[in-house]
């Protein structure tokens, strides 16, 4: 083939090709970063909550006045949500995963030894959250009625059992199996001892970019407050009309309160990862239309090349050129610059992503990234490519002699 | 080995029709030097890009080395035209990013030969023409004339059968065009078969034989047959 003559002659004329190169780079080295940070956000948001979001739903009762009974409206409000027609479970709860708001603690399996604390989401639950939330036991069993205690939130708690999700269990107990830690006994800041009970496979914290996201313990007990929140798990696809329902129903119900924040968590979830939503929409819009800019510039170089070559191109054709050979020089072409393109991108691809990384606490690149934007670079050169050389193709051998 | 009969052109465009050659006969041996001249217009080039497959015609035959063109597709016709008929072009048609070597290089990449059987097939056309030491110089380093050596060195490295040239001297001034001229003569003189469109009656009454066409047929009038003891004192 005809690197040789090819690059020898491109190095006449650098001054188009280059820049088309530096164009390549450029927008390979956007691209590739907002490709990976689309992609880490999706990743992110893929995450399983251990929740059956989909028929899920969560709504507040906040009580006023002397004579309200926290602890009886709540029974209450139970009870009817779970007899309202289209519900399978209803439990009350301090928090929601993904919600973004809820408590933490640190938890310890050494009594004494606090530098060992491990910094994990709280979840203070009645003995119906397994079942409602939908969560996935690996080991143990969840708890009973019996098991639950009431306490102001100021009072320390006498809760004496705990559930945790299994990543937190490998962290505090790396060396045994979710069945072994079954007995075990963890404390937590307040020096509680908390009898392990059962491991989930899954349950995230309330805070999806919190590092120990993982990290969850449900203890069966309830403050003894104005404020419940509870949720709700519906029939499959009566989710809607049933929230309807049991917010009229609640607020009906005669005790001193009102109904707040009745929401899907299907719609919590989406405005908890709104922001990342958003950064995703326009990343992508940015790559789209710098993959247009950066074709619309092959395209625009091609063009112009070839249309100043009309009579070279002849030439080669009266010369022996076939029109393959004709193409074949041009994708040639297209290739060898974009291919310098994509080396100088791979390099500011992965300086700018080694800057986003220690400047903005962002996980490394996986080595793939630059290798495989190269590739479709260099793909989306040589379609760019394609029409104007098809084009060139057709340039008749008789331009030769009859071009001045 | 060059063998018209009755070739006739017609370039059709929406609103004219031109008949650039008609009936047009013309046999030319191996080894002949043909000059061909006539008026502007007249059917010169379009002879010469029939002659040289850069062009289809309307009807006739042309038999080249024995072989009916007219059945060829392009691929074929590309592969003749790289492998039996070297051009001259009056404005040289050198590539002018690359240099001298790969200018010459350029019909036997074609070829598909490899690099070391191509090197001393270059180096010898262009020491044939007097530029070997410029090889590695850019077509705008040099002079017309000797831009149109390189050029013809490039259409003599495949060996081919015969030079095509459409008006090789035309943009020469007339002491290089002469210089040019005996080189394409020495050419002739080793064996090589040219056919040579000019404009220049002292170059064509230097030939062997002149064709003159007028309007796109061979004229066999008063200019061929004054010119026909010319070129017997030559
Ligand atoms: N592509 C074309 N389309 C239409 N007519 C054409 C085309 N090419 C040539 N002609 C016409 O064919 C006729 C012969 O042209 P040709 O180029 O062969 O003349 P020529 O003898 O080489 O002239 P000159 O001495 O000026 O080079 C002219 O009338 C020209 O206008
Ligand atoms: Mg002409």
């Amino acid at each position: 083939m005809e690197i040789g003559p090819i690059l020898r002659a491109l190095w006449h004329n650098k001054l188009g090709a280059m820049l088309i190169a530096v164009q390549i780079a450029v927008t390979m080295t956007v691209i590739i970063n907002a490709i990976f940070i689309i992609n880490e956000r999706s990743r992110l948001m893929a995450r399983p909550s251990g929740l059956e979001e989909a028929n899920l739903f969560h709504l507040t009762s906040v009580g006023y006045g002397d004579d309200f009974n926290e602890q009886v409206t709540s029974d209450d409000d139970l009870n009817m949500l779970r007899q309202l027609p289209g519900v399978v479970n209803a439990t009350a709860v301090n928090a929601i995963p993904v919600s973004g708001s809820g408590s933490s603690t640190g938890v310890r399996i050494d009594m004494d030894d606090r530098t060992a604390n491990v910094g994990t989401a709280i979840y203070r639950v009645d003995e119906q959250v397994f079942d409602t939330l939908g969560l996935n036991f690996i080991a143990g069993e969840g708890f009973d009625v019996t098991d639950m205690r009431y306490r102001s939130s100021a009072g320390t708690t006498d809760a004496d059992k705990v559930v945790m999700t299994e990543a937190l269990a490998a962290i505090l107990f790396p060396d045994l199996t979710p069945n072994e830690v079954i007995g075990e006994t963890l404390y937590t800041d307040q020096v509680t001892a908390l009898q392990i009970v059962g491991i989930v496979e899954r349950l995230q914290a309330p805070w999806p970019s919190w590092e120990n996201v993982e990290s969850s313990v449900l203890i069966p007990e309830q403050f003894l407050d104005t404020y419940s929140l509870y949720v709700v798990r519906t029939e499959p696809g009566q989710r809607d009309q049933v929230m309807r329902a049991a917010e009229d129903l609640l607020a009906g119900s005669g005790a001193d309160r009102v109904i707040r924040g009745v929401n899907s968590l299907e719609q919590t979830r989406s405005e908890t990862y709104g922001a990342d939503s958003a950064l995703s929409s326009i990343l992508k819009t940015v790559v789209v239309t710098l993959v247009f800019i950066n074709s619309m510039g092959i395209v625009g170089l091609a063009v112009f090349s070839i249309n100043k070559r009309r009579k070279q191109i002849g030439t080669r054709r009266a010369l022996g050129a076939s029109k393959f050979e004709i193409l074949r020089y041009f994708l040639l072409e297209n290739l060898l610059i974009t291919t310098v393109g994509v080396l100088v991108g791979a390099v500011l691809t992965i300086a700018l992503s080694i800057v986003l990384t220690t400047n903005f606490n962002m996980p490394a690149m996986a080595w793939y990234y630059a290798p495989l934007g190269a590739l479709a670079l260099i793909a989306i050169g040589q379609l760019a490519a394609l029409g104007p050389s098809v084009r060139a193709t057709t340039i008749t051998p008789a331009t030769a002699t009859r071009t001045v | 080995m060059l063998q018209m009969n009755n070739v006739s052109k017609v370039f059709r465009t929406d609103t004219v029709q031109t008949s650039a050659l008609k009936d047009f006969s013309l046999t030319v041996d191996e080894g002949e030097f043909v000059t061909i001249t006539g008026p502007s217009g007249c059917g010169k080039t379009t002879f010469l890009n029939i002659a040289g497959l850069l062009e289809t015609y309307t009807s006739g035959t042309y038999l080249l080395d024995g072989v009916d063109v007219s059945q060829l597709g392009d691929f074929q016709r590309a592969r003749l035209r790289n492998e039996k008929i070297g051009f001259i072009f009056q404005s040289f048609n050198l590539m002018p990013d690359l240099n001298l070597f790969d200018n010459v290089d350029v019909p036997l990449r074609y070829r598909g030969m490899k690099a070391s059987e191509r090197k001393p097939l270059i180096e010898n056309a262009l020491e044939s023409v007097g530029l070997a030491s410029r090889m590695k110089h850019l077509p705008a380093q040099l002079s017309g004339g000797q831009q149109q050596r390189v050029a013809i060195a490039r259409a003599l490295v495949g060996s081919p059968l015969f030079l095509l040239a459409d008006e090789p001297t035309g943009n020469l001034d007339s002491n290089t065009a002469l210089g040019v001229m005996e080189l394409l003569q020495e050419i002739n003189d080793k064996g090589t078969t040219i056919i040579m469109v000019t404009h220049d009656q002292l170059l064509a009454k230097q030939s062997q034989r002149n064709i003159h066409i007028l309007d796109g047929r061979i004229s066999t009038g008063d200019q061929a047959e004054a010119l026909a003891p010319a070129a017997e004192v030559a």
